[in-house]
């Protein structure tokens, strides 16, 4: 196989997957099973809504628009990657090229709504995806018209060391990843032992399994095991507290002897 | 100069690329393969990232986040062994087969980030989309790069005088001894401060401000609270406010909180 092609394939697929899960992401507007998505209806509501424009369907236009440009982006990829695996590179790159063209335009009106929106975080993203669709398309369009060597791999005994030598390590890998999860799961389930940091008041260390059923559970255990105890009040420890990344949450349960 | 000066030169830059991205990888698979934080490693926990992931979309059961973490691991352990076999075929001036093991490695990089594109849509995380989206779109450069530097004409050397040379290492040395000097300084008179209990300012009859210098941990918030409660014992803690960011000054104010404080009798 060139060199280019294999390129061209992972540029085009990338791409392809990129539209598509995002045009997919449009027609799930919620969080369902197999499928969170990021909520783009709350957000154009009420993105409107600081403007003033307070009735849904602008914000529900505005998202129909988007969606459309989206699915005009997918299709030409789509077409594009036909078009390339049939061996029509000319027509794939013209394809290829008006999806990236449409896929600019809509990170062009992402950006000016986001300078219009205020949010600085979103422009900073929709500038680099802008970015890196424009270099995308000028790589595949290069390489895609320039003398390209074949993948050569040989010779085949370094070649299949090579593959021998992932397929222990992969199963090395899995190995731990099977025997860390085993080992760890119990915690997502498992009450946390609280300390007593001063006189009733109790710290709890929740291990990044911990999720709201952790929560309750560890509450229960807590009054369970303390009857003598009233808790007053529940502080969550702010993340400037933590140690960087080694902790994941920190509960501090406040509690006073219960008078008889 | 010469051009076998500058093919030397080109070299190394794609030592400096092959070597970022084994190490970028063999990182990655050994974060897999420790799991957890542990005494001079951290790392990121990956299962129960995944595993929240996948409960996220209704598939609690732990099996769906190990598979996921598999064919990741594979994903990226593919990439490495590539890229290490395109070093080792870079130190043998293989240059043809430097290429083509490169590019597979490169090819294993890219559907990685593919394959991590489209979990952080599904699962709605925008923020990882543009971190995989970012490091997709460096693997790819990093191909133009390696391949093309035949085409960048590098400039030739002209030396360094006595003077330069001289000016330089004043510069450097004298800056290096500064700032050298400060960083012990402020280790010498800061560390005390991560533990240490903070001070509390009474803002009104019953309530009380503790203001955090950058370094406290949790150690120094629950030796402030100790040292607080023990020196008002009549007092207990009704309620703990924690200062939202706006009301911070900029990234000059640490962490900030009001205690709340009702009589014990």
């Amino acid at each position: 196989m060139k060199e280019s092609k294999l390129i061209q394939y992972l540029i085009l697929i990338h791409w392809l997957f990129f539209a598509g899960t995002t045009a997919l992401d449009k027609l799930i507007p919620d969080v369902y099973p197999l499928w969170v998505g990021a909520d783009f209806y709350t957000l154009f509501v009420k993105l409107f809504a600081s403007l003033g424009i307070k009735d849904p369907i602008f914000a529900t236009i505005a998202l129909a628009g988007v969606s459309i440009v989206e699915i005009v982006a997918f299709t030409s990829f789509l077409l594009a990657l036909v078009l390339l695996i049939r061996k029509n590179t000319k027509s794939a790159e013209q394809w290829f090229s008006r999806g990236i063209l449409t896929s600019l335009i809509l990170f062009s009106l992402f950006s000016i709504g986001d300078q219009v929106f205020g949010d600085r975080f979103t422009l900073l993203e929709h500038g680099i995806f802008w970015c890196i669709l424009l270099i995308s398309w000028v790589v595949f369009l290069y390489i895609g018209n320039t003398e390209s060597n074949n993948v050569n791999l040989a010779p085949s005994t370094s070649l299949r060391l090579t593959v021998i030598a992932g397929v222990v390590l992969t199963v090395i890998t899995s190995i731990s990843i099977f025997s860390f999860s085993s080992s760890t799961w119990d915690t997502k389930n498992t009450p946390v032992s609280g300390a007593e940091i001063t006189n009733g008041m109790y710290k709890f260390d929740f291990p990044f399994l911990g999720d709201k059923e952790t929560l309750e559970s560890t509450l229960k255990a807590f009054k369970t095991e303390h009857p003598e105890l009233k808790v007053n009040y529940i502080y969550t420890g702010p993340s400037e507290l933590n140690t960087k990344k080694k902790t994941h949450m920190l509960l501090y349960v406040f509690t006073e002897k219960i008078k008889p | 100069m010469t051009n076998t000066t500058h093919t030397r030169e080109k070299d190394l830059v794609r030592y400096f690329i092959i070597i970022y991205w084994s190490l970028f990888w063999l990182l990655n698979v050994a974060d897999k393969i420790i799991g957890g934080a542990h005494l001079l490693f951290v790392g990121r926990d990956r299962f129960a990232q995944v595993e929240r992931f996948f409960d996220s979309i209704g598939l609690e059961n732990p099996v769906f986040a190990n598979i996921a973490l598999v064919i990741t691991a594979g994903l990226e352990i593919f990439a490495l062994v590539f890229f290490v076999g395109a070093l080792y075929y870079h130190l043998t001036k293989n240059r043809e087969s430097t290429r083509s093991w490169f590019l597979v490695g490169v090819g294993f990089s890219l559907a990685t980030f593919t394959f991590f594109s489209i979990g952080d849509q599904v699962f709605g995380d925008h923020f990882e989309l543009l971190e995989h989206g970012l490091f997709w779109f460096i693997a790819l450069l990093s191909w133009v790069v390696f391949t093309g530097l035949d085409r960048i004409p590098l400039p030739n050397q002209v030396g360094v005088t006595a003077k330069q040379r001289n000016a330089f290492l004043a510069a450097t040395i004298v800056s290096a001894l500064v700032i050298t000097a400060s960083i012990f300084y402020h280790n010498h008179t800061s560390f005390v401060e991560r533990t240490q209990a903070v001070a509390v300012e009474q803002i009104t009859e019953d309530t009380y401000k503790i203001q955090f210098p950058f370094l406290a941990g949790s150690t120094a918030f629950e030796n402030s609270l100790e040292k607080f409660l023990s020196e008002n014992p009549t007092l207990h803690i009704d309620n703990i406010y924690t200062a939202p960011k706006p009301l911070r000054l900029g990234k000059s104010d640490g962490l900030i909180i009001y205690i709340q404080t009702v009589s014990k009798q």
